[in-house]
């Protein structure tokens, strides 16, 4: 009889990002999230037009690049 | 093995193999038919007891990543131990429902009254802490506490089977022991993407609408509930989710409730956005549009948005983000966040179809709303 109780996952590795958006321009800027970031939170300022950015979205991708 | 066996039977001098070979199976045959159900529950008994410890395995490791989490970003004055053993086991004693009349109120009440609870003891655990922290302690001690009442109810049913020889309990257990490991191992995924205030798949909700209230002014309209006033296309929209970037839901019905009953709002429609469990075989950050109050959890939020939608014969619309149960409650996956841009148009479009100019409409923003501010 095979056993129901799966094991330990394997976990996929995930990788947390912020992403800055220029409301101005609307240049989306990926970086690595750091605690204490949240979406609207205030971000760097924008390299092309200079204006102040925000964290529009915080996700996680997985570390394999063909996704999963 | 058998044929084994019959070989080496065939080597002993002065035995029929064959006889004996029948004698073998008839015996094989009598054991599995009067002894099958003993056989299974002891395979059974065996299997549960080890996805048992690894019940009690997640159990401990999110008791102490509770701790931890108490001690090094709470900084809590006193061990928190203890308190946190006895938060552990407190019970919430539901209302009796053999005279169903007025019992969403009572079940309120007491959920309000268990929540307010929670909060006012990790206040006191911590002394004096941000209100994020105080959230992400709460969800923390929460996770902990599902993992408790999860392990202690299966042990009981595993001790249960075992002491009264019971094969269907064995078996039933054995059956559902795979989803309950996997409920189990996201509760404590859940960790930690809480513990470092990441925002979860469940606050897809909040992100779309957090996208309308950005630079308006908001006011609280219930407990950990914000609502902020925008236009869109002439329509006067009354957006609402909980106060971000805490790890809070808000109380959405309460807040419908006060926008249409006391400050007199008339809406043409309520549109409500909430993560919505997937089944197997659907694709994560799937968008579905429908009707109805789209809002989960224990139904009382669920039920005031309806009871108060249906008195003002307010239309509801619910767009839906479809995601998993390890997904809605751990760091939000790319797939989910990249829904957002087109929840944004979907909404747009469900504003501009169902209402026209000079309409008022409320839009709740439905989920966790950890890691996204407004
Ligand atoms: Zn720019």
């Amino acid at each position: 009889m095979m056993s129901s109780v799966p094991g330990p996952d394997k976990k996929t590795k995930l990788l947390v990002y912020t992403i800055e958006e220029c409301p101005a321009c609307g240049q989306k800027t990926k970086r690595a999230f750091a605690v204490g970031d949240y979406v609207t939170k205030d971000g760097a300022q924008c390299t092309k037009c200079s204006s102040p950015t925000k964290v529009s979205l915080v996700y996680a991708e997985s570390s394999k690049p063909s996704g999963q | 093995m058998f044929v084994l066996t019959g070989i080496a039977l065939q080597a002993l001098p002065g035995t029929d193999s064959g006889t004996l070979l029948t004698l073998f199976w008839i015996g094989f045959i009598l054991i599995t038919f009067f002894y099958q159900t003993r056989i299974q529950s002891y395979l059974a008994l065996n299997d549960i007891s080890r996805g048992l410890n690894r019940l009690k395995v997640m159990k401990d490791k999110a008791r102490k990543e509770a701790i931890d989490y108490l001690v090094n970003v709470g900084k809590a004055p006193a061990d928190p131990a203890q308190r946190v053993d006895q938060f552990l086991d407190y019970v919430t004693i539901m209302p009796v429902d053999i005279d169903p009349a007025g019992l969403v109120g009572k079940i309120d009440h007491i959920v309000t009254t268990n929540n307010d609870r929670v909060r006012a003891e990790v206040g006191a655990l911590l002394g004096q802490s941000s209100p994020v922290t105080v959230s992400i302690s709460e969800n923390l001690l929460e996770v902990a506490t599902s993992l408790n009442a999860i392990h202690k109810i299966v042990r009981h049913f595993y001790l249960l089977g075992k002491k009264t020889n019971s094969y269907f309990t064995l078996i039933q257990l054995q059956m559902l022991m795979p989803m309950i490991i996997q409920e189990a191992d996201a509760l404590l995924n859940a960790v930690d993407s809480f513990k470092v205030g990441q925002p979860v798949g469940d606050g897809i909700g909040p992100v779309v609408v957090s996208k309308y209230m950005l630079g308006k002014e908001k006011r609280v309209v219930a407990k950990d509930t914000v609502m902020a006033i925008t236009e869109y296309k002439g329509r006067k929209l009354y957006v609402l989710k909980a106060d971000g970037p805490m790890a809070y839901v808000g109380q959405p019905g309460v807040a419908m409730k006060k926008i249409i009953d006391e400050m007199g709002i008339k809406p043409s429609a309520i549109v409500m956005i909430d993560a919505a469990l997937k089944l197997e075989g659907e694709k994560t950050g799937e968008i579905a549009e429908g009707v109805g109050a789209a809002i989960g959890g224990i139904g009382v939020e669920k039920f005031q948005i309806e009871e108060v939608a249906t008195k003002a014969k307010v239309p509801l619309y619910a767009i839906l983000v479809k995601q998993s149960i390890l997904e809605a409650i751990t760091v939000m996956r790319k797939e989910i966040a990249e829904a957002a841009d087109k929840v944004v148009q979907v909404l747009n479009r469900v504003i501009e179809e169902k209402t026209k100019e000079g309409d008022e409409v409320v839009v709740a923003g439905i989920g966790n709303t950890l890691g996204v501010a407004q």
